[in-house]
């Protein structure tokens, strides 16, 4: 007969674990950088075809307007307070809170991508006039698209939780959609500067 | 191995266990499980042989290639076909074949090597399957319907956009990318998290195999690499599709624009089929040395620094395009010193062999001639980081020898490597070690033959991609030379596939570790059953295996009816939490059709950009709805929220 092992015991081990103690904290964190790196790629090839005009916007193309991309810039940085508040309920396991805070967030971006559209037309410019239009549409709507998916996976979790059916373990998936929420609020501004305020500075 | 009556009331399980983990992990039966697994060995399995299949078909036009240019003046293929399959032969090898079979085999070997039970995110990991998959049945496609893209792999604008290229040609080329990147990226999203976060206990960092530290490098190469090539190709599409101006000179954009956001992608590509293979042999050469690895740290050091230096090499594909004189001297000082990890890990892998006692068996063999082969390809790649150097040999032949023999040297011949040494793990069956030999020998010389006269092509002026070539030029030996080459290779590889097909039926019964080998892999059955581990080992060494002993730790604990996994800390992998993993579903399959059909549609039309995500939606939902499902028995009901 063999030896009797040794048994490390793992059955008292949480199975509800949040931040970098689960999984899907690494896998948001996993997709931010890939998704923050393309913004930054964008914003790389903003620079590089910058150096070909001698007028940044070229011709007659007239700046962009700031307005509606600077209440647009707030609002999508102010996500972040109701999220926050969904972030802190489901660490308490607070369903009424968790709910509150993603319905606040979910109404406010979508608020945020359907002022997205008028932030397009504020380029003052088509996508197709030249380079400088491509690559400033480009930056904007590559964000969308990402913006577009928050309110899908806000939206998601907002009708989890309200359907009764969430269980203990959604309660990470909130503080990860919250991560997934700060970046995509904070991964704007820089892109927001260099398109709308690049044409004043550059 | 018999467990005591105690063992079992302290958690060990017994067979009525192993039948209850059995019902919990194994997949739905029959077609049905077939299109909704969400195993990494199964999903892996097909990806590898999907790889594997492209490979062939990349084999076969490089064949064609071949015997257009054995001769002067052949009439076999017209410019325009020779253009086609130059392209798909590149594109094959490179985005359907080099990148996702390293993956790929990754997805297989990762989970069974840290010691878990599957990959992070199991229905993720399907989904990049039938991406890659829908994505290489898009270039075949528009390849068998005369739509297949002919500006070369790395279509260069303004070749390929909308003036020099109407038609749809290089629109499939570009969805073709982004569905390898997608696929690409969210394997190694994955491969990321399992290695961090589901490591065996006792894996602390500084006990993980090499072949784990490659997979690990390599991810976070792709994760920074492919995006830079995903913008690329959507640019490339816009200008086409919608009249974008990313690259159009004459409005503002610019060419170099594309050439700096592909090569930022392709050098470290190269990279991504190179890193793994590396892993590979940093993991075979001590079983075959039977001895322990010299300088495992200088290793882990060496190809942490190659990840870094392969974002500092990509202008040196561009020294023709008139680059100022410093960028030029950076980027021949980065190519340069990338030699210096590369060197380090050559001289690692030479001092275990020469103070081990080698035993001669294929996969050894595939290694060895590996080292060969990439010392040549280094070599030449050295001489082509020197600009006046590159200058004259840029787009010559010499550039296509130095290709092949870095990528078939340091990426082919270790992936045979591979497949030999784990096949035995994969199918419970050993190949055939007689077939092997004379695979590996026809491989070698055919390779030498093939492409070392290239070289000396090269340096003779006959530029790559011409379709054929005058007698005057006095190019006809060597070319007939190469081409009798590539028939050896295509011998070998045939060899190869019989070797498959009778192992398959009638190789030797492999048992759990036919080599003596160290990692966790060959701790369970051949083929692994469909939960990995009946207990999670733990880890005790960097040499898991050659350091377990009969009375060595388990986790217990586990309950054998969810599809539990343990999650351990990053650093030192101490036990931290269970999880639960979701069943196999369709959801992924019919997520990635919806890619397809936005990808697919938008080369006709920008209304498949709404109507894709349209259909994406509900099958996004069915993914997160139905995560508790699985084949087994009923969940046990979780404490209410």
């Amino acid at each position: 007969m063999s030896a009797p092992r040794t048994l490390v015991d793992v059955s008292r081990l949480p199975s509800v674990t949040f931040g970098h103690r689960s999984l899907l904290w690494w896998g948001t964190l996993g997709f931010a950088l890939i998704e923050g790196f393309t913004l930054v790629l964008m914003a790389a090839s903003y620079f590089y075809l910058r150096l070909n005009e001698y007028e940044w916007p070229p011709g007659r193309t007239p700046d962009p307007d700031l307005l509606i991309p600077t209440i647009n810039t707030v609002l999508l940085l102010a996500v972040v307070v109701p999220m926050r508040m969904a972030d802190r309920a489901a660490k308490r396991f607070d369903r009424a809170g968790v709910i509150r805070g993603l319905l606040i967030a979910l109404a406010m971006t979508v608020g945020v991508a359907v002022l997205r559209w008028w932030e397009l037309l504020a380029l003052n410019v088509r996508w197709d006039a030249h380079a400088y239009a491509s690559v400033a549409w480009g930056g904007v709507v590559l964000h969308a698209t990402l913006l577009v998916v928050d309110v899908f996976e806000t939206g998601t979790l907002a009708a989890l939780f309200l359907s009764r059916k969430a269980k203990r373990k959604h309660y990470p998936d909130v503080s990860d959609a919250a991560d997934y929420q700060y970046f995509l609020s904070l991964a704007w501004v820089p892109l927001y500067l260099i398109v709308y305020w690049g044409p004043r500075l550059l | 191995m018999a467990r005591t009556e105690a063992e079992v009331s302290a958690g060990l399980l017994d067979a009525e266990g192993r039948a209850e983990m059995e019902r919990t992990w194994r997949g739905r039966p029959g077609f049905w499980g077939w299109l909704t697994t969400t195993d990494h060995k199964s999903v892996a399995t097909r990806y590898v042989a999907t790889a594997f299949l492209f490979f062939l078909l990349g084999g076969l036009e490089a064949a064609a290639l071949r015997l257009q240019l054995a001769r002067p003046e052949n009439g076999l293929l017209d410019p325009d076909q020779y253009s086609q399959l130059f392209t798909m032969h590149g594109t094959t090898m490179m985005f359907l074949f080099g990148v996702p079979v390293q993956l790929a085999m990754a997805i297989y070997l990762v989970p069974l090597m840290v010691g878990t039970r599957n990959v992070a995110f199991p229905r993720l990991n399907a989904f990049g399957y039938w991406v890659y998959l829908i994505g290489g049945l898009l270039l075949y496609s528009g390849f068998a319907l005369n739509t297949g893209p002919d500006a070369g792999w790395f279509s260069y604008v303004p070749l390929s956009g909308p003036q020099y290229s109407p038609g749809k040609r290089i629109d499939v080329w570009a969805q073709t990318v982004t569905f390898t990147e997608v696929a690409a990226l969210v394997a190694a999203v994955e491969l990321i998290v399992t290695i961090f976060k589901q490591r065996a206990p006792g894996m602390s960092l500084n006990r993980m195999p090499l072949y784990l530290w490659s997979v690990l490098i390599t991810s976070f190469v792709v994760l920074f690499a492919m995006p830079s090539v995903a913008l690329a190709s959507l640019m490339l599409a816009f200008d086409r599709l919608i009249g974008t101006h990313f690259f159009n000179p004459a409005e503002g954009g610019d060419p170099l624009l594309w050439q700096h956001l592909f090569w930022f992608f392709g050098h470290p590509e190269v990279y991504i089929m190179f890193i793994p293979a590396t892993g590979f042999i940093s993991t075979i050469i001590p079983v075959f040395a039977r001895r322990k690895m010299f300088g495992h740290t200088a290793l882990v050091l060496s190809l942490v620094a190659t990840g870094f230096l392969s974002f500092g090499l990509w202008v040196h594909h561009m020294f023709t395009t008139g680059l100022p004189q410093l960028g030029q001297s950076f980027f021949t000082a980065a190519s340069l010193m990338i030699a210096i990890p590369s060197g380090v890990q050559v001289f690692c892998w030479l001092a275990t062999l020469w103070a081990g006692r080698p035993r001669f068996d294929t996969p050894l063999l595939f290694v060895l001639g590996f080292i060969v082969l990439f010392t040549l390809g280094g070599i030449t790649g050295v001489m082509v980081a020197s600009v006046p150097f590159d200058q004259q040999a840029h787009d010559t032949y010499f550039v296509v020898a130095h290709l092949h023999y870095v990528q078939i040297g340091a990426f082919v011949f270790p992936l045979f490597a591979a497949f030999y040494y784990w096949f035995p793990k994969i199918t419970g069956r050993m190949l055939s070690e007689t077939l092997g030999k004379w695979n590996f020998w026809l491989f070698f010389v055919g390779v030498n033959v093939t492409f070392f006269p290239q070289h000396f092509l090269g340096l003779m002026g006959m530029t790559r991609r011409v379709y054929t070539y005058l007698p005057e030029t006095g190019w006809g030996p060597l070319n007939l030379l190469s081409s009798v080459g590539a028939g050896v290779i295509a011998v070998s590889v045939l060899l190869f596939l019989a070797n498959i097909v009778r192992s398959l039926r009638r190789g030797a019964p492999a048992g759990d570790d036919p080599w003596g080998s160290h990692t966790l892999e060959w701790g369970t059955s051949s083929p692994p059953p469909s939960y990995n581990f009946l207990h999670i080992p733990v880890v005790q060494g960097l040499y898991a295996l050659w350091e377990r002993t009969p009375d060595s730790p388990v986790a217990v604990g586990m309950n054998p009816r969810r599809r539990e996994i343990l999650l351990t800390t990053v650093l030192d992998a101490v036990p931290d939490a269970r999880y639960q993993h979701p069943g196999p579903s369709l959801a992924p399959l019919l997520a990635a059709l919806a890619v397809g059909v936005t990808f697919i549609g938008g080369i006709f039309t920008p209304w498949a950009f709404v109507v894709g995500p349209a259909l994406l939606f509900p099958a996004l939902l069915r993914w997160f709805w139905t995560q508790d499902r699985h084949a087994g028995p009923p969940t046990p009901p979780e404490e209410p929220a």
